[in-house]
């Protein structure tokens, strides 16, 4: 090719090739002015306002990605401190089930010792009225059994018996009772 | 009746003048200028973050280029480079996919042979810029302009230097002589290479559309001696196929435009690390 553009030049080709191809300065230029007009407009009305809405979006979408992780992380973190507040509640429960357990039990066992020593008590009392009740009757018994021997003693016998008679016969028929 | 394309583009008015610069091709890029226009304000017009069809569209083609550049040139010269890259794309397919709609290239002055009527449109009304080479031409250099002042931003003229002819692979001695005088050589066949870039990119998108547009207009030509019922069908039914092929054509040459403009831009701003790797090896 080298070789052969000196041939082109010597043999005036190029004014040939110019005027074949219509190549003239003032067209030449009205297609540089007009292409570089079209450059101008698609740089200042194209690129520019397309180029900025790109970077726009694109930092809209990777704000969205951060705050997207953020709200998964907060999520997460909340999940953890309401599964903590959980366990914890769930712990002091079983600690005041356990404590009103043990409550109830001590109460139930203070009022079971209340019941038996207030039974014991009702017993003992029972027991001792009892016992005076079956003294009070015993010696009213004694007292009529003796009279009624001192009795049956002086109609049988005929005799009015004194005091010392009547007290002996008393104590003979109550030794006798008692045995 | 189709003709075959012009290899130039039509003048409007006269072919000498104030005027010699308004051509058929300039017009059409004062439409597409006026579409972009349009689009890029009805895109960008109440813009909210749930985006409306026109702005949703331009999002989407903005974030697919800026993602492909990003990819291979790096985040830092994506920033400066992509406003570029990314007209250059809009603007060939915009271009080169007009080309494409009913009336452009059909439309014109000619032997007239009838009301309205033309035997073939010489000088048609519409033609898709990229199928005029002071265009394709304008937009490379453009493009070449904008990877000089990216290149020597990023690594200065002297890094530039160093970075084309500077020797490779650490070698010392003589066999590093050697290998200097290899890569000046290498240095010497990069920057030709560079030079004529703007010179193939031109050419590629040029020679692309413009046999396009004389693949469709040769197709729909084909039955014209057959009478007028054969030659109506002819011309809808031949250049079907190739409108699709050319509809890939046109997104296919701003892609390697684009593309290609996109490595050079990452092939001359990625710094060398022969220091570096010079140190690691002590």
């Amino acid at each position: 090719m080298l070789s052969s553009l000196p041939t082109i030049l010597a043999a005036g080709k190029v004014d040939a090739l110019v005027e074949k191809f219509g190549l003239a300065w003032p067209k030449f230029f009205a297609q540089v002015i007009i292409f570089w007009i079209v450059f101008s407009i698609l740089k200042k009305y194209a690129f520019g306002p397309i180029l900025g809405m790109l970077e726009q979006r694109r930092q809209r979408i990777a704000d969205g990605e951060a705050k997207l992780e953020k709200i998964a992380k907060d999520a997460a973190e909340a999940a953890k401190n309401a599964q903590a507040v959980l366990d914890k509640a769930e712990a002091d429960a079983a600690r005041l089930v356990k404590e009103a357990d043990e409550a109830a039990k001590a109460l139930q066992e203070r009022r079971q010792q209340d019941a038996v020593a207030s039974a014991n008590s009702i017993i003992a009392k029972a027991r001792e009225a009892a016992e005076l009740e079956k003294e009070q009757l015993m010696s009213q018994l004694k007292r009529e059994f003796g009279r009624m021997v001192a009795d049956a003693t002086g109609r049988v016998t005929g005799k009015v018996l004194n005091s010392d008679d009547q007290s002996r016969i008393n104590q003979e028929t109550a030794a006798q009772v008692s045995a | 009746m189709l003709a075959n394309v012009s290899s130039k583009a039509a003048e409007l008015f006269a072919k000498d003048g104030v005027l010699s610069f308004l051509t058929n091709s300039t017009l059409v890029a004062l439409v597409v200028l006026g579409i972009v226009l349009w689009f890029s304000r009805k895109a960008t017009k109440n813009m909210s973050l749930v985006p409306h069809k026109a702005q949703n569209f331009m999002e989407f083609v903005i974030e697919f280029l800026y993602g492909q550049v990003e990819a291979i040139a790096g985040a830092k010269q994506a920033k400066l480079a992509f406003p570029l890259l990314c007209t250059l794309f809009i603007y060939i397919l915009v271009s080169n996919w007009f080309g494409l709609l009913p009336g452009v290239g059909t439309i014109g002055w000619g032997e007239g042979t009838g009301f309205l009527s033309v035997k073939a449109a010489h000088d048609p009304l519409l033609r898709p810029p990229t199928a005029d080479l002071n265009a394709t031409i304008g937009i490379a250099l453009s493009a070449f302009l904008v990877w000089i002042f990216l290149t020597l931003k990023e690594v200065g003229i002297w890094g530039f230097i160093v970075h084309t002819f500077g020797p490779k692979g650490g070698l010392k001695g003589i066999m590093g002589l050697v290998v200097a005088v290899v890569f000046l050589f290498v240095g010497v066949i990069e920057i030709v290479s560079i030079v004529i870039r703007p010179v193939t990119l031109s050419i590629r998108l040029f020679g692309n559309i413009f046999a396009g547009e004389n693949v469709l207009h040769i197709m729909s030509d084909m039955m014209a001696n057959k009478g007028p019922v054969m030659s109506f069908l002819g011309s809808i039914a031949l250049p079907l196929p190739f409108y699709f092929m050319e509809l890939l054509v046109g997104l296919l040459q701003a892609i390697v435009f684009t593309l290609l403009c996109t490595v050079y831009i990452q092939l001359s701003t990625t710094h060398d690390d022969h220091g570096h790797e010079e140190e690691g090896h002590h």
